[in-house]
């Protein structure tokens, strides 16, 4: 399962940014409730973005590629995927989940994308979810100007992940699944 | 939690799927296990019964994979039954024909009933057997939505509800993990009995995971699904261990069906990551099966990481495979073990995401075989990033431009030099695959030194980052185990390496660093190692250049000779081994402190000179009549303190701590029992006594203060 799903921006001379997460449900018992749980919890995953900020500065810089990278000419352009960095580490017990958790994280222009999934899960498909999240939710921005001024659709990025990852459950969608997903969604993603 | 009651959700009354599911991520993020299993409990219902009209199990699935996850006891065990019988069905028994669309109700949209085709699978060919996640529609019904989801949730519910024991206290520990050694009474399933949900369950996951594994080595149409496929079969044959490990009945089962599969995706490169799972399984079960499994292993760990060490998913999976099955790095002369070269591979190329699994790894794989080899290896860390570069660019030349190299002559870039045959073996010997002590080519040097011109790429340089870690790690690590001759080894080594260290300085210097706090450390352990490798210690001692390159090395040693240089330390050290020590040192001292300091004199840390001071003092105290000349030194240090040429090159504070260590010396030479005392304790095996010789300074100035109770401050 996925414990939680964070939309970043790493910044890089500027300092990382949550723009946007979701945690799928609460293990119990971990503390007292209300404010100080949902404040740990904003706490914690911004320790995920920080991380997953300078895993993706290093990974950039020994790719030998530019830190900020160029946005795409024509608005409607389709990002590609293809050259993605994207990498997977692990957090240790404590830090700064009670248990361990393994990070899976893609890049995409300004932004980066990550999920946080218990430590037996399955990574390639993780992979493939992140893969499939970040266009359609991409679709779902504005991208207001170069750099991570993004405008957020919360309420769209909420019905995709409700679709593609409900209550952190990763699907194994095969295209066709995908596609009728996205016609239900009423997504008009460029293949 | 909520301000009033009218604000408090609640899942029971609610009819809709969608809405029950929505409801649901609200209520399982309060983090109360009552709300959890109340949760849980709705759902089960909402799935035991026949929904209403329009309404789909299909948004019920995840739900109640969210909450088995966060609270594994949430159910009972009769509701388990009731899931496990539904996704058994779901599984086995979806339509095996396309969905139909729904209607459009354009103009074109005609009212004649097409036949709906039946599914096909990822190639294009007809399907000829029960639908999975691999099958291909045009549109889909609700109950092959079902299969999907059933499948996406199929490992948790088999780990958490699939064991033998349904422990509601603690489930999760209990199902699946403990049963492989204690084989199940299977049982038989004759027609007209249905077996128990839970065995029914198992039967069908299998089958369908025999069928995933079918289905992913088929060519597919999209090139997206060719990624589906290795993820799915990554899971079915996780699946498939899982149950064997529930019912040891299917092993035979899933050892052969394995073996099969391996023969087909071993040479695709595509599939490396899949192999992990399946070595994973034999691992686990080919014992039992009685299946000799030896040659997986051995192309998982010879092959893959040589390969494919550039891919980062699977740097990490491996690393974690090899976590988690560290009990197979114990056996040293097991495949796992010789391969450790392969494995530092995955580091050099990604090290910083895979450092700190590394950290938690290296410990396995240091024993006395093959420590030195890692000492050597984790030395030569950068080098090898650098390497791998090299050996990635030249596999991607093209033919006619790799056999261009001149052996006669010296090779222009370090790509030429890849095949010529001045540096072939010395590249060979860095990426090797496994450990070869013996096979090590006399010197490295020239191709640390070809290797120069990759210094400064990033990648490299992030590499380089990581090996002081690693390194104080392996000392703390060795210390555990080592015996005499491996300590004695390691310090020949470590001044060896001093001078052949790859060439990014802040790499060197942090190295040296930890070089040098290490090596104070294994004189500590075993002191007469200063006796017995006096030769080398002597060597390195007397360069004066080591004392401004290597400060930390350098300094640590001096200190170590001061310590364990005696008697008491070893019953072998001589008056003349003393002096010879002492001499050496003093041409040294003698040589940084001159009056007037030349362009050639170095210029060193004013610890050095400190440590080099009292290590003479110390010498001294062991051999009286060196004391004169000790004392005549030590006098000589207030004019050296005060020359002009020298205040301009160290700070006022510096100066004035070495004057005062000086005086502090010098005056403790003029007890020598006293100084005798102080400077040769007995053998300090116990905590207090390691406390009374750290705590030296301390008592040097507490001596001078009994001698010169003059004006100055009480020690604080």
């Amino acid at each position: 399962m996925v414990r939680a799903f964070v939309l970043l921006a790493p910044g890089g001379p500027a300092p990382c940014r949550v723009l946007y997460a979701r945690t799928f449900g609460t293990p119990p018992g971990a503390g007292p409730g209300g404010p100080r749980q949902r404040l740990r919890r904003k706490e914690q995953l911004l320790v995920v973005a920080r991380q997953v900020a300078s895993q993706c500065q290093l990974l950039q810089a020994s790719l030998g590629r530019p830190s900020s990278p160029q946005l795409p000419q024509l608005p409607d352009e389709p990002v590609s995927l293809q050259d993605a960095p994207g990498g997977v580490f692990q957090m240790s017990p404590g830090d700064p989940f009670p248990e361990r958790v393994t990070v899976v994280w893609l890049s995409v222009l300004a932004l980066a994308f990550a999920l946080v999934c218990e430590p037996q899960e399955n990574l390639s498909l993780a992979e493939i979810t992140l893969r499939r999240l970040a266009p359609r939710l991409l679709l779902s921005l504005r991208l207001l100007g170069p750099g991570a001024d993004v405008l957020l659709r919360p309420d769209a990025a909420d019905g995709l992940l409700d679709r593609l990852l409900p209550h952190g459950q990763m699907l194994f969608l095969n295209e066709r699944f995908l596609q009728a997903m996205d016609r239900e969604l009423g997504l008009k993603v460029s293949r | 939690m909520s301000p009033c009651n009218d604000l408090v959700l609640s899942c029971d009354e609610i009819q809709d799927t969608k809405l029950l599911s929505l409801v649901s991520s609200v209520l399982l993020a309060q983090g109360s296990r009552g709300e959890v299993a109340a949760v849980g409990q709705r759902v089960v219902q909402g799935l035991e019964r026949r929904l209403p009209e329009g309404q789909s199990a299909r948004f019920l699935l995840p739900v109640l994979a969210n909450v088995i996850s966060l609270s594994p006891g949430s159910l009972t065990e009769e509701q388990t039954n009731v899931v496990s019988k539904k996704l058994a069905d779901w599984l086995r028994y979806a339509s095996i024909q396309q969905g139909m669309a729904q209607p459009s109700g354009g103009f074109f949209s005609s009212p004649r009933t097409k036949q709906p085709a039946p599914i096909t699978e990822v190639d294009g060919a007809v399907a000829t057997d029960f639908f999975t996640v691999l099958s291909v529609a045009q549109h889909y019904t609700q109950d092959q939505w079902l299969n999907v989801q059933a499948f996406s949730m199929l490992r948790n519910w088999l780990l958490c509800y699939g064991g033998k024991e349904l422990d509601t206290l603690n489930p999760g520990a209990s199902a699946g993990g403990d049963s492989s050694g204690t084989p199940l009474v299977p049982v038989p399933a004759t027609p007209g009995r249905l077996l128990p949900p839970r065995e029914r369950l198992r039967d069908k996951a299998f089958a369908y995971c025999q069928r995933l594994v079918e289905q992913s080595t088929r060519r597919p149409l999209k090139k997206e699904d060719g990624d589906l496929q290795k993820a799915c079969l990554i899971e079915a044959v996780t699946i498939m261990d899982i149950i064997c490990k529930q019912d040891s009945s299917y092993v035979c089962r899933a050892v052969s069906c394995l073996k099969i599969l391996h023969s087909r995706i071993c040479g695709d490169a595509t599939y490396a990551r899949a192999l992990l799972p399946i070595a994973q399984l034999f691992l686990n079960h080919s014992k039992q099966a009685a299946v000799d499994s030896d040659a997986i292993y051995k192309h998982l760990f010879s092959d893959i990481p040589a390969l494919l060490f550039h891919n980062p998913s699977l740097a990490f999976e491996f690393v974690q495979f090899c976590k988690d099955n560290s009990q197979l790095f114990t056996d040293s002369s097991s495949i796992f073990r010789q391969s450790f070269p392969n494995l530092f591979k995955f580091l050099a190329w990604n090290s910083p995401a895979l450092i700190s699994e590394f950290v938690d790894l290296l410990p396995f794989l240091l024993d006395p075989g093959t420590a030195t080899e890692i000492f050597h290896l984790l030395l030569d860390l950068p080098c090898l990033t650098a390497a791998l570069d090299i050996q990635l660019r030249a596999a991607a030349l093209p033919v006619s431009e790799k056999a261009g190299a001149d052996p006669a002559g010296k090779p222009a870039t370090c790509l030429e030099a890849f095949h010529h045959p001045l540096y072939r073996s010395m590249f060979q010997y860095l990426l090797r695959s496994r450990a070869a002590p013996e096979d090590a080519p006399d010197s490295l040097v020239p191709l640390r030194q070809l290797l120069g011109s990759l210094a400064g790429s990033p990648r490299v340089v992030q590499c380089a980052e990581t090996v002081p870690v690693l390194l104080e790690l392996f000392f703390r690590v060795v210390a555990e185990f080592a015996d005499g001759s491996l300590i004695n080894q390691l310090v020949v080594l470590l001044l060896q390496r001093s001078d052949q260290l790859y060439d990014i300085p802040a790499f060197k210097e942090d190295v040296y660093r930890v070089l040098g706090s290490n090596l104070a450390m294994l004189c500590g352990l075993r002191p007469a190692l200063v006796v017995e490798l006096s030769t080398e210690i002597l060597e390195f001692s007397g360069a004066v250049s080591n004392i401004q390159s290597k400060e930390a090395i350098f300094t640590h040693m001096a200190w170590a000779v001061g310590e364990f240089l005696s008697v008491s330390h070893d019953k072998r050290c001589t008056v003349e081994q003393i002096t010879r020590f002492f001499e050496t040192l003093e041409a040294v001292l003698f040589e940084i402190t001159q009056l007037r300091p030349q362009a050639s004199t170095p210029s060193c840390a004013p610890r050095a000179i400190s440590v080099l001071m009292a290590t003479l003092t110390k010498l001294a105290a062991r051999s009286q009549d060196l004391i004169p000349r000790v004392s005549m030194f030590l006098s000589k240090m207030r004019t050296f303190v005060q020359s002009p040429a020298v205040t301009s090159v160290y700070c006022e504070e510096d100066l004035e701590e070495i004057l005062i260590r000086a005086t502090e010396l010098m005056n403790l030479l003029k007890m020598p029992s006293v100084a005798q005392f102080v400077f040769t304790p007995p053998v300090a095996s116990t905590r207090f006594q390691k406390e009374v010789n750290d705590s030296l300074p301390l008592a040097l100035r507490m001596v001078t203060q009994l001698l010169e109770p003059a004006a100055g401050s009480m020690p604080v």
